[in-house]
């Protein structure tokens, strides 16, 4: 009776598991296959046979190529500034000991729970009374503060787990703070930073309802450029973005791995055999 | 080590930008939320007086249906999203150091990254009206076109893109609880099921409850999935304060709107994390 009860329950919760995976690779293939389709309308899946119409559409059309660009240098400005600016401030939160230390790390990590319409409203009201109007200072403002909680509370894991001994030894071996921070803490926090960078990127690439907000007519990002096209006309031009959307992930994925591989992004747990 | 001057200095940079594009914003939001609305104009008047209406407004029943579709479409969505992923995150946590390990970490980690639009579009394009899983809906009596359809397919949107971030969250939890525990409590006579319901989900309470806290935030506050799948016939707050900007430029309502929601998401995290802390001690 227990064993029986047992397979039951191991075969549904398996099942559950490869459901799930199903769920989530499946919708993915389709509009990798679609992207590829020959047929110029929206036909029935599978596609009977094959091209790369829907990709030269996509190359050939400015109003996509301009918004790859805009995603592009966007996501690189907003993952380099968030990266610098929350290192800084992780570095000064983990080393020194200050009234309102608390409090100063709880307010870096906030913007997390403000919605990000929450953020395009506010930011594009607050745009407004300063006389800034263009779409690219905005986003840039917009994609900062919503990717900085990101590098600080990964680079600020990455700091907790440094023994302060290490530190310690290489300065009583004769080297000053700024060649121990340098030569032996920053290293030791790459993890953290690299991961933190990456997120910074993917998440300022994925940005809908902020870039939304704060584009202007000429200045928008791929996915605002997505988003339109998606509701005026559901053309399969937008699965070939998609399936560049996806490339760029995979490229990200690849990134983490080779800098500081995929085991230890998550650790091994402690009751490890 | 004390906070010399120079080091204080350090923070400058990070408090100028959280002045400038956090708290001076919403701090013009909820000025905004109270100020008077005259339709016709784009935002209130520069001297426009200062009235409760925008959140009165709020508090009548037409509203009431947004707020009930966005708070319990999303509460259905976690609730299958951490069901779901608590498997998908035992088999990976259990699983020993090597390519296998290292492809689901991978795999996880690759759907976090993915771009919520691909994911509505590959949805609608798979299980949508005109998608060729279309049939799907009849398995549930609904056609494609009904309002359940469209709610269940926002549902699926949402569970989309909290799986992969709930699954990881819960691989952090899970393989720091020893397995010999299970093994001890089967090795006593407790049938398998039985050993997980009273050991190994107790002791990953903590994971899933932050899993559920991260899932939940994301969901009510969700705009790309409702705003695709929901085809204009289901709206989330987020996209009801899209269109208070977007369509009849409504400002004070629409800060307004934002401030409630903000406060929801606050008012979630405090009342989750309180019972909790009731429940296990401190944190």
């Amino acid at each position: 009776m227990k064993r029986y009860v047992d397979n039951i329950g191991f075969a549904f919760l398996v099942a559950t598991g490869v459901l799930a995976v199903a769920f989530l690779v499946f919708p993915l293939l389709v509009s990798v296959s679609m992207s590829f389709d020959s047929r110029g309308y929206l036909g029935p899946f599978p596609p009977p046979s094959l091209s790369l119409r829907w990709y030269e559409s996509f190359f050939s059309d400015s109003y996509y190529l301009n918004g790859l660009k805009n995603s592009l240098i966007l996501a690189t400005i907003a993952a380099v500034v968030s990266t610098t600016v929350g290192v800084t401030a992780a570095v000064v939160i983990d080393r020194y000991e200050f009234k309102g230390k608390q409090a100063l790390a709880t307010l870096f990590l906030s913007p997390l729970i403000v919605p990000a319409v929450v953020f395009g409203f506010a930011l594009l009201m607050f745009f407004s009374l300063l006389g800034i109007f263009e779409g690219f200072p905005r986003m840039i403002g917009g994609h900062i503060i919503i990717t900085i909680p990101y590098t600080v509370r990964t680079t600020l894991a990455g700091l907790v787990g440094i023994r302060k001994t290490l530190t310690e030894a290489a300065m009583s071996l004769g080297a000053n703070e700024r060649q121990a921070f340098w030569d032996v803490t920053l290293p030791l926090a790459k993890t953290g930073i690299v991961t933190g960078a990456i997120f910074a990127f993917a998440f300022s690439m994925d940005d809908v309802a902020v870039s939304l907000f704060l584009s202007d007519p000429n200045t928008y990002t791929l996915p605002v450029a997505m988003i339109s096209m998606m509701r005026a006309k559901f053309d399969m031009t937008i699965s070939a973005a998609a399936v560049l959307l996806v490339m760029v992930t995979l490229a990200l994925l690849v990134v983490l791995d080779r800098t500081i591989g995929l085991d230890k992004l998550l650790g091994q747990g402690v009751y490890r055999a | 080590m004390k906070l010399s001057p120079r080091a204080a200095l350090l923070l400058l940079p990070s408090a100028a930008i959280f002045l400038f594009l956090l708290i001076l914003p919403l701090a013009n939001v909820i000025d905004e939320s109270f100020k008077l609305f005259i339709p016709g104009r784009i935002g209130s008047a520069k001297d426009a007086p200062y009235t409760l209406t925008n959140y009165i407004e709020l508090i009548s029943p037409a509203y009431a249906k947004f707020f009930l579709d966005t708070f319990l479409l999303g509460l259905f969505a976690c609730a299958i999203a951490l069901f779901v992923s608590f498997p998908i995150a035992y088999y990976v946590a259990r699983q020993p150091v090597g390519l296998k390990r290292k492809l689901a970490v991978g795999f996880l980690i690759c759907m976090m990254f993915l771009s919520a639009l691909v994911r509505v579009y590959s949805l609608e394009l798979t299980f949508g009206p005109v998608g060729f899983l279309k049939q799907v809906s009849t398995l549930f009596g609904l056609t494609p076109n009904s309002r359940t359809y469209i709610e269940l397919l926002t549902i699926a949107g949402l569970i989309h893109i909290i799986i992969p971030m709930s699954a990881l969250i819960l691989v952090g939890t899970l393989q720091n609880i020893s397995p010999r525990l299970v093994e001890a409590a089967q090795a006593l006579g407790a049938p398998r099921w039985k050993a997980h319901l009273s050991i190994t989900i107790p002791l990953s309470a903590r994971g899933i409850l932050s899993a559920f806290l991260v899932s939940y935030t994301l969901c009510i506050s969700a705009f790309v999935v409702p705003l695709i799948l929901g085809k204009g016939r289901l709206l989330f707050i987020s996209n009801l304060i899209y269109s208070r900007f977007s369509e009849v430029a409504n400002y004070p309502s629409g800060a307004a709107m934002s401030m409630v929601l903000l406060a929801s998401s606050l008012l979630i995290i405090y009342v989750v994390t309180r019972i909790a802390a009731a429940r296990w001690g401190t944190e």
